[in-house]
């Protein structure tokens, strides 16, 4: 699916499943995907659906109960899904992908001075000093709009939307061209989300980083990202980009999701829910994943899994509607 | 407003909370200070009306909602529900009052008892209120409340435990609670921010629905004023524990004056590519309510600020029709 002639990222039907007591939980579930250099990605989707799995499993950040059982991930064009685990943290986490974590309230560690916390990891990468390390903490501060001076404080003398400017910071210690960030605004503040989201856009466009941002908000999508890949059950269902997505979805989950979606700018209306829930992907539905709960099901839906079709203008669904 | 169709008048409410000192500062000082939570606020509310009461976390919008309910016993002002008030009442006149006033919390994970079944849950504010005369009656009661939230059919869900529930069903009997009671006013805390959006829509729909059938009367507690736009009839926006605006929430949205609303209404993303809208986001966060700015609280943050509005307190003004600004340049 869309095809880019040298992308940073190609993810090549990436199936990734945490095994447990009942079975496999199929989280990742066949997911292609090429993000180009420079590019701003949008990953949205329901909580369970997989993002943050197939975030994880691009940064080979899984829990040991995850592996991937088939597929692979390119980086600039090199396999890292397979590559040895040593030359991975040295040449590849961190020093080219970074990563936000969600819930940058808990991500820092209480009992360190955030300036220590991010000259941590480029000494791990870099063969610096600590003086220069701890410069380059206060430079990256100010990237952020922090006060430099506050590298010496501790992370609960931080307010949250300071504290995830830290970890904004700290993802680019080490100059990175490819930074995911993992629900970067889901506990902050209006305001201060508003805040962050402009530092992001601000630090992408300025260091040209390559960004996949993860979240379930699609107001948040529609405000950063250039490209859109909506995420169902383990798998992408349509991507597009961002106009797209959301002047002409091709998906009925992709629809249905738009219209869930409350805009402040819109007239009063009634807001649609889509009935149901999310599949348990231990036993997901067989066919398309979305058809328990997808409006337009036909025979076809229940029984073979629809295949990506190709829209135009890289513009890609996979659903049985569009055959 | 005549006071026939009010269904309940907040006047001058405050909540402080003691900060709760050291041994040693303690010795040293006398002073207590306080928590400003609620700093008087005053509204009011129609009956049948959905009144959004909106804010950034730490502005005392659901230490305003709980005050209302005495859930929390208020510092000062006054609370009438439907022209009595309810300050005044003694224990167990309070108790009885409560079978009318009603809350929906924002957690379905925390706010349901995970040792009891739905048919336990939903069944306590019976037998507390004695609202069932006999058990054939109280099942009746409870099969009829589970069809109203859309959890059917109840035979299904009725011995089920919480975690045999999905999120938005586990709100759905958190609502389903609330509604067996009959109530005519309920504050709805957050009700929806802890679910995925795609069964958002379902819960509030359960919850419209209650005001039209019953003509239940909602006070709607949110930091989503996306969704306060297409839910709420008025609105109020609050910030470190005062309103500074409040208005019919159209005229909110689309006419915000003091700048704080501004502030906010623009900082809202919106799921459309194509509308590209100004920015213009103020810098700084909310700061804590222990000693909050002198004057206009919000002063250190506006971009409209001068001399005046670190000095005095800006009153809370009508400057059209139903639309209250509390701001020394808009008036």
């Amino acid at each position: 699916m869309a095809t880019c002639k040298m992308p940073l990222l190609d993810v090549r039907g990436l199936k990734m499943y945490y095994s447990t007591l009942k079975g496999d939980v199929k989280a990742v579930d066949g997911v292609r995907l090429q993000m180009e250099k420079g590019g701003s990605l949008g990953l949205a989707g329901e909580s369970g659906c997989g993002k943050t799995t197939l975030a994880l499993s691009i940064m080979r950040l899984l829990p040991w109960n995850g592996r991937i059982v088939d597929g692979s991930i390119l980086f600039d064009g090199v396999d890292i899904s397979e590559m040895d685990e040593k030359i991975f943290t040295r040449d590849y986490r961190w020093k080219r992908m970074s990563y936000v974590f969600q819930g940058a309230m808990n991500a820092l560690n209480p009992v360190f001075r955030v300036g220590d916390q991010i000259a941590e990891a480029i000494l791990i990468h870099e063969s610096v000093k600590k003086k220069e390390a701890m410069d380059r903490a206060r430079e990256l501060f100010g990237l952020v709009g922090i006060d430099p001076d506050r590298t010496a404080s501790y992370p609960h003398e931080l307010s949250g939307g300071m504290k995830q400017r830290v970890m904004i910071a700290m993802a680019l210690a080490c100059n990175p061209d490819f930074i995911i960030a993992d629900e970067p605004t889901t506990a902050l503040d209006v305001i201060v989300q508003a805040q962050t989201l402009q530092v992001i856009n601000d630090l992408r466009k300025k260091l040209g980083l390559t960004m996949m941002l993860i979240t379930h908000d699609l107001s948040v999508v529609a405000e950063t990202c250039t490209t859109c890949a909506i995420m169902y059950a383990g798998k992408i269902v349509e991507y597009a980009d961002i106009e797209t997505i959301f002047t002409n979805p091709a998906h009925p989950y992709t629809k249905a999701l738009i219209s869930a979606f409350p805009s402040i700018k819109e007239e009063r209306r009634e807001l649609e829910s889509i009935s149901g829930a999310p599949p348990n992907l231990l036993n997901p539905p067989t066919g398309c994943r979305f058809n328990p709960r997808c409006p337009y099901r036909m025979d076809v839906c229940t029984r073979e899994e629809p295949e990506y079709v190709d829209l135009g203008g890289g513009h890609f669904a996979a659903c049985h509607l569009l055959d | 407003m005549d006071s026939e169709g009010l269904e309940l008048k907040v006047v001058d409410l405050k909540k402080w909370f003691p900060v709760r000192k050291g041994f040693v500062s303690s010795l040293l000082s006398r002073k207590t200070e306080y928590v400003k939570a609620v700093d008087g606020v005053s509204f009011e509310v129609e009956k049948g009306e959905i009144f959004g009461l909106a804010g950034e976390s730490g502005c005392g919008k659901t230490t305003t909602g709980k005050t209302i309910l005495r859930l929390l016993e208020p510092t000062g002002g006054e609370v009438y529900f439907q022209g009595q008030d309810i300050l005044d009442l003694g224990k167990s006149e309070m108790k009885r009052m409560r079978q009318k006033m009603q809350i929906i919390y924002q957690d379905p994970y925390e706010s349901i008892n995970p040792r009891m079944t739905v048919s336990d849950i939903i069944s306590e504010p019976i037998n507390i209120h004695n609202l069932a005369d006999t058990p054939s009656e109280k099942e009746e009661m409870i099969h009829k409340v589970l069809r109203d939230v859309e959890l059917a059919p109840p035979e299904e869900f009725i011995q089920r435990f919480p975690h045999e529930l999905s999120g938005g069903q586990r709100q759905r009997v958190a609502v389903a609670r609330t509604l067996i009671m009959q109530p005519s006013f309920v504050v709805a805390d957050e009700p929806i921010s802890m679910l995925d959006v795609s069964i958002r829509a379902g819960i509030l729909k359960v919850m419209l629905r209650s005001r039209e059938v019953r003509g239940i009367t909602y006070i709607f507690i949110t930091h989503d004023l996306a969704y306060a736009r297409h839910i709420c009839h008025r609105g109020a926006i609050m910030y470190l524990g005062k309103i500074v605006e409040m208005a019919p929430m159209d005229v909110l949205v689309k006419n915000p004056l003091h700048p704080y609303t501004v502030a906010l209404m623009t900082a809202v993303p919106v799921p459309d590519p194509r509308l590209e809208h100004a920015r213009a986001i103020i810098g700084g966060e909310v700061p804590t309510p222990i000693n909050p700015p002198s004057g206009c609280r919000f002063h250190p943050r506006c971009p409209k600020a001068t001399d005046i509005c670190s000095r005095e307190e800006p009153e809370i003004v009508e400057i059209e029709n139903g639309h209250y600004v509390a701001c020394h340049k808009v008036i």
